[in-house]
């Protein structure tokens, strides 16, 4: 077992050199370059001034050389500083000269991105687990028709435009939900409770719309692998030795029902750390996905490199814990594994 | 997006008025200090030193914290700010700035023409990341006599020079000195001159700002004021509904169609109309053919109808213009009108410049080919419905043209440098002062350089050449409006419009000037004030 961890922990780092030597390429292979936006193509910012700034950021050096810059930094796991926000440090604190703390970009936007997708990925289980369920054992009957109209609606529905219509409908209309942003502004004179609240009332739409589609989906999967179990002989059997229905669903079907789920799930944290950006830039949240966005539209390359090299580095770890959770569950994989 | 919101929301116009009746919004008041003014801005600044952040939501937030030697008044005429004035000397070459006295920083120490020195050599060290140093490397000499004196003298007569020192925001010596102006914690926690001082920054969330006791200006009289962090314009909208920020720039169709549909927003909400200091125009590459013919130009030129693009595009809320001036300003060049719409002579000229023949399904043909071309622009609705209006308009006098639209980096560094396009539609944002060298100048060509349409006139590049030597005002605008005539009937761009800002404001604001003059309703914003009755409770304490 840790022969194999430590092999598959091995083989991650050429992997992550070579996701982000490809990275670095396509990123250099798009036109355009810091200098376009941040002098924003105003005539007031001359040529010269903007090959200075190229020079300054090394940008007028060959890509290849610049991707061994940035290579030489990262095995001190120097994520560098970005170019667009004012040399802030692209991903923990640094001090300045003064002994002032600058906080990194990731830093600041990671622990909102983690907070909202683990609440929807909750609201996800929590709700597309019963919902698959129902579906599948009412199947074709009522219950099961409601819930497959749900999760198409769910399917089809722009997002954005449904947070649109919700924040209307419960921030202006109703004034029940505050409509944009993670604070109040007098969130700092709250109580400690006062402030929990404020923060999970901000967070309520965020959470339900990035949750939405992936409820969708899940319920469905988790739908068609329950009727998939339910034909299976073994829940016959169980049937026919006169056990209780619930016992047959729930204790058998269910168990199996969820494995692939595991995967899913592995492969679902690289997504918590992207977030989503259309959540994120209508609700004015300060999160990951609205750092990366904002990042490739400015050519803001310490900071996409950043992001990319997180994010590759926790796909390939939740691969790994895919695959043993599921060795974990499912007796057949495990002598493969251990 | 924002169109479908609108939509929705002109559909739920007849629903419940939120917010109920309130106060009588209507009613006048007596100037009083005190308050808090919330508004929203799309983007977070990168930091609050102006000549590094070059973007925009640095400079709105900056220009209440810092001062400038010069600023421009409500006419956009040049007024002393830390200056209390200035003369240029017989020969033009040399300026020299009087500062006021008992100038402060926030922190209550003295403000000199030391400190101006010093931000002068701040902004033309090599080592200052910013894209904003050229106009100062001009300067051959800077000096300071006493404290209360600057001068500078240039090589060669400079015109801008003016427009450049109210452009430039004087920084402290004594906070900066021995420092890296890029790294320095400064930028997050500035300390200015300028009517308001860092409260607090949340990173993500707002900047608030609150009065500077020390202002050099005198008090301003609101005391306090918060920008939130809001990129989404629909959800800065709402938020406006909800009266959770007191102004925002809205779109025509917010401004003309969804306010005005609404009684409980008219109530509420004030709005108001300025132009803008920019215009969108469809511009020529000149190298390439048929666009080195003055005559196709001037066809497509007749063959678009600007009024249609205002009316359709911003609802009406624009202007033609004629010049790349402000209208109503000293700049623009008042005999000039633009090209009217008259297809006839649009298909005229494009016969006479060789398209006799027409294929079968009516297009223009030359030697047996079709004028076929892209039109190129960056992801920007009111550019993209522009372009779509154009597009139509050409095809009815036999012109094919297909529209592609680009990210905006991308587009600058694979198109505009290249110089690799025939047609762009795309705006210039109007600097005040009127030189336009780095524009039109036929030595502006270069890759990355301004003038990548590739227009060479020697009489405009005389006269530019002309209007930055001279810095007396009126003889300056006679320069430059033989410059715009010239232009105008070259034809090298196609003047599109000037689209109007359209800012709402909560009635809660009072001491607005409306109408706006050229300057803007934001020219006095340190007189707008918000009457103890109708203050948040919330935060106004």
């Amino acid at each position: 077992m840790i022969r194999y961890l430590l092999k598959r922990l091995f083989w991650m780092v050429p992997l992550l050199v070579g996701i982000s030597l490809i990275s670095f390429l396509i990123m250099h292979l798009a036109p355009g370059d810091i200098t376009n936006s941040e002098a924003s193509f105003n005539p007031k910012a001359s040529e010269e001034s903007r090959q200075k700034l190229r020079e300054l950021y090394n940008l007028d050096k060959p890509v290849i050389v610049q991707y061994g810059l940035w290579l030489k930094r990262m095995v001190k796991l120097d994520f560098g500083t970005s170019f667009a926000s004012h040399q802030k440090p692209v991903f923990w604190e640094t001090k300045d000269a003064e002994g002032n703390v600058i906080k990194g970009m990731i830093q600041e936007a990671l622990p909102i991105t983690l907070l909202i997708n683990v609440l929807s990925l909750g609201l996800i289980i929590f709700a597309a687990v019963p919902l698959g369920v129902v579906s599948a054992i009412t199947q074709n009957r009522p219950p099961d028709r409601a819930i497959t109209l749900f999760v198409f609606i769910g399917f089809a529905i722009p997002g954005f435009w449904l947070a649109l219509m919700l924040m209307y409908w419960t921030g202006v209309v109703h004034d029940w939900l505050p409509i944009s942003g993670i604070h109040s502004l007098n969130h700092d004179k709250m109580s400690a409770w006062g402030q929990l609240w404020d923060t999970l009332t901000h967070l309520a739409l965020p959470v339900f719309i990035s949750g939405l589609s992936g409820l969708a989906g899940i319920s469905l999967f988790i739908r068609n692998g329950m009727l998939d179990v339910l034909h299976q002989d073994y829940i016959t059997t169980a049937r026919a030795k006169g056990l209780a229905e619930n016992t047959v669903v729930y204790r058998h079907a269910l168990r199996n029902a969820m494995l692939p789920l595991i995967t899913i799930l592995g492969l679902a944290i690289p997504g918590l750390i992207g977030g989503s950006v259309i959540a994120e830039s209508i609700f004015a949240i300060p999160g990951m996905g609205k750092l990366f966005y904002d990042a490739v539209l400015m050519r803001d390359f310490p900071v996409i490199m950043g992001i990319l090299t997180i994010g590759s580095a926790l796909t390939l770890l939740g691969n790994l814990i895919a695959d043993l959770a599921y060795a974990w569950a499912d007796p057949r994989v495990r002598r493969g594994v251990m | 997006m924002g169109i479908l919101v609108s939509i929705g929301l002109l559909m739920t116009a007849c629903g419940k008025v939120p917010g109920g009746n309130a106060a009588d919004f209507d009613q006048s008041y007596p100037p009083s200090s005190g308050g808090t003014l919330i508004d929203a801005t799309a983007g977070e600044p990168s930091g609050l030193i102006p000549m590094i952040a070059g973007e925009a939501a640095a400079s709105a937030v900056a220009s209440n914290i810092f001062n400038s030697l010069l600023k421009y008044d409500k006419n956009l005429e040049l007024q002393g700010e830390l200056a209390q004035n200035w003369s240029v000397s017989p020969d033009q070459k040399t300026i020299t700035f009087k500062l006021k006295p008992g100038l402060k920083w926030a922190d209550g120490k003295p403000l000199t023409s030391a400190d101006v020195l010093f931000t002068w050599k701040l902004v033309t060290d090599d080592n200052t990341r910013t894209p904003y140093g050229s106009d100062y490397k001009l300067v051959i000499r800077a000096e300071t006599p006493d404290a209360a004196t600057f001068r500078v003298s240039y090589a060669n007569p400079y015109a801008p020079a003016l427009d450049s020192w109210a452009g430039l925001q004087i920084l402290p010596e004594h906070l900066l000195k021995g420092q890296d102006i890029n790294t320095t914690s400064f930028r997050f926690k500035p300390v200015g001159s300028h009517y308001y001082k860092l409260e607090e920054w949340k990173p993500g969330e707002r900047i608030s700002l609150v009065r500077n006791p020390n202002s050099t200006q005198g008090p301003p009289r609101i005391d306090r004021l918060v920008s939130r962090f809001i990129p989404d314009p629909a959800a800065q909208f709402l938020e406006l509904l909800a009266d959770n920020i007191d102004s925002m720039t809205l779109n025509p169709i917010q401004y003309s169609r969804i306010v005005p549909s609404r009684e409980d927003l008219k109530q509420k909400l004030a709005l108001y109309k300025e132009l803008g200091n920019n215009y969108t125009y469809l511009g020529f590459n000149l190298k390439h053919k048929p666009f080195d013919d003055i005559r196709v130009r001037q066809a497509i030129n007749y063959a678009i109808d600007k009024q249609e693009l205002i009316d359709g595009v911003l609802l009406g809320m624009g202007e033609p213009v004629s010049s790349p001036y402000k209208p109503g300003t000293r700049w623009t060049n008042p005999d000039l009108s633009p090209y009217p719409y008259d297809p006839n002579k649009a298909i005229a000229l494009m016969k006479a410049a060789g398209y006799t023949g027409r294929d079968k399904e009516g297009y223009l043909l030359r030697d047996g080919k079709r004028l076929s071309f892209d039109i190129l622009t960056n992801q920007n609705k009111q550019r993209e419905m522009s372009a779509v209006l154009v597009q139509r308009r050409l095809k009815e006098i036999g012109i094919d043209a297909n529209i592609r639209v680009m990210e905006w980096a991308s587009f600058i560094g694979r198109f505009i440098k290249t110089g690799d396009f025939d047609v762009v539609l795309l705006g210039w944002g109007l600097s005040l002062d009127p030189d336009q060298y780095s524009i039109w100048h036929s030595s502006q060509q270069a890759p990355g350089q301004f003038n990548f349409i590739g227009y060479n006139n020697p009489r405009v590049d005389k006269l530019l050449e002309q209007g930055r030597l001279e810095l007396n005002p009126d003889k300056r605008m006679k320069i430059y409006h033989e410059f715009a005539s010239i232009l105008l009937a070259d034809s090298p761009i196609v003047y599109l419009y000037a689209g109007y800002g359209l800012p709402a404001i909560h009635k809660r604001v009072k001491g607005i000037d409306n109408p706006a003059p050229p300057a803007g309703i934001g020219y006095n914003s340190y007189d707008w004030y918000i009457p103890p009755p109708l203050r948040r409770n919330e935060i106004s304490q």
